[in-house]
């Protein structure tokens, strides 16, 4: 279930990239399909029932039935990749918004 | 003595840190990074390594096999040159080159699919700030944006074989995608694809190219069309020829892209009327035509393109940015005879285009040759026919750009050197040397074809495919 979810959760962030042009609505865009990838990706490594994936005295029963740590492995890596690119369109959406004074790329014209 | 390839990543990537806290001396650390990792590049230890002491399957490796040598040795070469050429428009961007080069190496070595898509990350992350510096933020916004969506389809695709394969290492991943049907295959091939396209500047995902590379300077210009779109290209090539060879379906629908970017990109050249937009298309018709050849499996040939379009486009973009800055304007046409007191750079433009347009005696006679004979060898003459076509168009603009830089005036007079543009010069000493230097090498690789091809693939072939189609051995006439 979740998984259509986040998949949903994609195709919504796509929706918001296509249909605006504002620059920071944009960013938002791209944020939810990164969530979306994301909550995927958990959604892909979970097993019902399965324990954390660490061995431990209190935990060995971990060792029989425990969700995928290499999908959370992914998960942590991918924010951090989306937390800098987000960082970086925000820079460019400041400097569009020093040079022509809107966020609204539909305002600036053909800048080529 | 051979070095462990992982150097290759982690002396830029340490250095990109360094130049970022030691600001005063960062042109310097740059300087050091490149040129240790131009040296470095000839001594690093063939084989698969492994990362982290988790044996191959389990923890990340890095496989350097002839492709992948072909693909470091030709980014760091032409990384090196990148900023010999304008080192003043490169020394700013220190830690960001620096970054970028690590991203760049890691993704042609890298034998895992996740690893891959961190270090097109860091790569991708780099090219953003770089295409910056045209000062037209929205268009690095929009590559921005291209870009992300890009790599979550990228990820996409790469989890869903994971769930299915439950595997990222590309061996594995190969063995165990062979047991799938190509039903199932179908949809993660095309989202990686379309990950990849972006970077490899297929249409319809190079939207970014024409805002990025047309306004790009003498450094940011080399970047993009060679460094960058080699690396992208080399890992285009280990996806789609090894990793996940695609089936019929799939594998008409990339070879089609391919197709239809190189005839696109070729036609829109022709149409332009300012220099580095007619270099663009035709990059984006390199591109097009060395993603054909890959995903068919001819991997010898494609290689044979991709570094005949670097060599080349290294040359031409240069120029291009730095006519650009001088004269301030890069329309062909206003700027007649400018090569008429830059003769050294004017010859190395020349011969990089005529080598791009498959002029014998030059490395792109080879480069064309190969692939010619690699399709007709297999029994397919559409595609030939496509590339023929291509060329004729790229011969045309080439010409046509050639003919006025080299002669100002109208067609049919005498062009004199006072209706020239001016005579500023192009390139500083050093950037000329290093632009006449590419070109000897365009020159002595196309009258030596078989030791050039030698030198890409000692074994003979890449990836498992035949290597050279057809031997150019200069060899007595007569009968024998």
């Amino acid at each position: 279930m979740i998984k259509f979810a986040s998949l949903l959760l994609i195709v919504i962030g796509l929706y918001g990239i296509l249909s605006t042009r504002n620059v920071i609505k944009i960013l938002v865009g791209i944020n939810v399909m990164e969530i979306g990838i994301n909550i995927f990706i958990i959604a892909i490594g979970f097993v019902n029932g399965g324990a954390a994936p660490i061995l431990s005295v209190d935990n060995p029963g971990s060792l029989l039935k425990f969700v995928d740590p290499v999908a959370q492995a992914l998960v942590l890596t991918s924010i951090v990749i989306g937390l800098g690119v987000t960082a970086l369109g925000l820079v460019f959406a400041r400097k569009i918004h020093k040079k022509h004074g809107t966020y609204d790329l539909s305002e600036i014209g053909g800048e080529s | 003595m051979m070095f462990n390839p992982v150097l290759l990543i982690a002396i830029p990537l340490g250095l990109a840190f360094i130049a970022v806290i030691f600001k005063k001396i960062q042109k310097w650390i740059l300087a050091l990074g490149i040129i240790v990792n131009a040296v470095l590049v000839f001594f690093v230890e063939k084989g698969e390594t492994a990362i982290g002491g988790f044996k191959i399957p389990f923890g990340i490796s890095l496989v350097l096999d002839d492709f992948s040598a072909a693909g470091v040795i030709l980014i760091n070469i032409l990384a090196l040159a990148a900023i010999v050429i304008a080192f003043k428009k490169a020394e700013k961007f220190a830690p960001v080159i620096l970054a970028g080069l690590a991203g760049m190496n890691g993704m042609i070595l890298t034998g895992d699919l996740f690893n891959l898509f961190v270090f097109m990350e860091i790569t991708a992350i780099s090219a953003y700030i770089l295409s910056s510096e045209g000062r037209k933020p929205a268009q690095s916004f929009n590559y921005l944006v291209i870009g992300s969506v890009g790599s979550v389809f990228y990820l996409l695709g790469l989890i869903l074989l994971y769930n299915q394969t439950g595997t990222l290492n590309m061996v594995l991943m190969t063995e165990k995608t062979g047991f799938l049907e190509q039903t199932v295959l179908l949809l993660p091939v095309l989202l990686i694809f379309v990950g990849i396209a972006v970077e490899a500047k297929l249409l319809p995902m190079a939207g970014w190219v024409r805002g990025v590379l047309g306004n790009s300077n003498s450094y940011t210009g080399v970047m993009f069309a060679s460094v960058y779109s080699s690396a992208a290209l080399f890992v285009f090539g280990r996806i789609f020829s090894q990793v996940l060879v695609p089936g019929t379906t799939v594998g008409i629908v990339i070879i089609t892209i391919a197709l239809v970017t190189f005839a696109a990109g070729q036609a829109s050249a022709f149409r332009s009327k300012s220099l580095r937009q007619v270099l663009l298309y035709s990059s984006i018709a390199q591109s097009g035509l060395a993603a054909a050849l890959f995903a068919t499996g001819f991997v010898f040939p494609a290689v044979l393109v991709v570094v005949n379009n670097a060599i080349g486009k290294l040359i031409m973009f240069s120029a291009a940015g730095s006519l650009e800055e001088k004269y301030g304007t890069d329309d062909y046409i206003g700027l007649g005879g400018a090569f008429n007191k830059n003769t050294l750079t004017g010859i190395a433009f020349t011969i990089a285009a005529l080598s791009l347009t498959g002029l014998p005696l030059l490395f792109g006679f080879y480069a064309k040759l190969n692939v010619l004979a690699a399709y007709l060898n297999q029994g397919t003459f559409f595609v030939p026919a496509v590339v023929l076509l291509g060329t004729i168009v790229e011969g045309a603009y080439f010409i046509k750009i050639l003919i006025k830089l080299w002669a100002p005036g109208k067609e049919g007079e005498w062009a004199d050197a006072d209706q020239s543009v001016g005579d500023k010069r192009i390139f500083s000493y050093t950037g000329t040397i290093a632009v006449i230097l590419a070109a000897v090498l365009v020159v002595l690789s196309g009258l030596l074809p078989d030791t050039a091809g030698k030198l890409i693939a000692p074994e003979g072939g890449l990836l498992g495919d035949d290597g050279p189609a057809i031997s150019l051995l200069i060899q007595k006439g007569g009968d024998q």
